[in-house]
């Protein structure tokens, strides 16, 4: 069989205030793309007309940061259409069904396979949502 | 050409979250060369409902559900490469264990077990990502 050796780059977001990896100083990247797969960090509901955290209710939290991966994604060639895992972490389980009813106004048909559960987040966030995509 | 992207159809009617629990989830996702199997939890695959029970019979139970979505997506559980289980007790991992040695031929998959709230008072969630 023949054996190729896949490209590796780091993506970046079109709005710069949505790098936050790159404003907070982290040792990470947004994304990576390998070969036709993407692979993006895990995103947070940051507003991305001031960079800010967005602390508002939950659903306001997860439609922020699911807004700010399809930013992430079509930057990188790809588009929530090519999601094909998404994890989502909350703070608090019992946001499960709130998460949902706003999820799926992002991920209407043949949504991805999906992970979700909670546990302790950074900066107080309510979410972080992270996923792997496929490029167009 | 783009790598193809495919929601694989689940093979019995319990075993699909969209219609069992109003989730809007797929349970396995083809992408290229890889399948994503979505976060299970213990669930009867007829029907859909919940399976409440030990720790190491709700393991049972998912990884018996796993190796249906994958055969059914024409995979078979010595074609995963990576799992991640979720548990709602670490001190229950030994017991873990104890299950998986008796599904997984060797060489086993690659894992990671952590810590969580899970939803519906689930004690274990696995979920894997697996050649297609």
């Amino acid at each position: 069989m023949m054996t190729l050796k896949l490209a590796r780059s780091a993506i970046q977001p079109k709005n710069p205030l949505l790098n936050v990896s790159r404003s907070a100083n982290l040792p990470h990247v947004p994304g990576i793309r390998v070969g036709d797969y993407l692979f993006l960090s895990g995103m947070g509901p940051i507003d991305p007309r001031t960079g800010g955290r967005n602390h508002g209710p939950i659903a306001e939290q997860i439609r922020a940061t699911l807004n700010n991966v399809k930013h992430l994604l079509e930057s990188a060639g790809s588009s929530l259409e090519r999601v094909v895992r998404v994890h989502v972490v909350l703070a608090d389980i019992a946001h499960l069904d709130e998460m949902d009813r706003v999820y799926r106004e992002f991920f209407p048909v043949d949504p991805p396979a999906r992970t979700a559960w909670s546990m302790q987040l950074r900066f107080g966030n309510g979410c972080e949502i992270e996923c792997v995509a496929l490029v167009d | 050409m783009s790598l193809p992207r495919q929601v694989m159809a689940s093979p019995l009617p319990g075993l699909d979250a969209r219609r069992g629990f109003d989730r809007q989830m797929s349970m396995v996702v083809r992408g290229g060369e890889f399948l994503f199997v979505a976060g299970l939890t213990a669930v009867d695959p007829n029907t859909g409902e919940r399976i409440r029970g030990t720790t190491m019979s709700e393991t049972h139970q998912i990884l018996a559900n796993l190796r249906l979505l994958l055969e059914a997506a024409g995979s078979s559980l010595d074609r995963v490469v990576k799992v991640n289980v979720l548990l709602q007790s670490m001190l229950e991992a030994p017991n873990v264990n104890e299950v998986f040695a008796g599904f997984f031929p060797e060489p086993p998959p690659a894992r990671t077990v952590c810590g969580a709230c899970l939803p519906d008072g689930a004690r274990v969630m696995i979920e894997c990502t697996a050649l297609a």
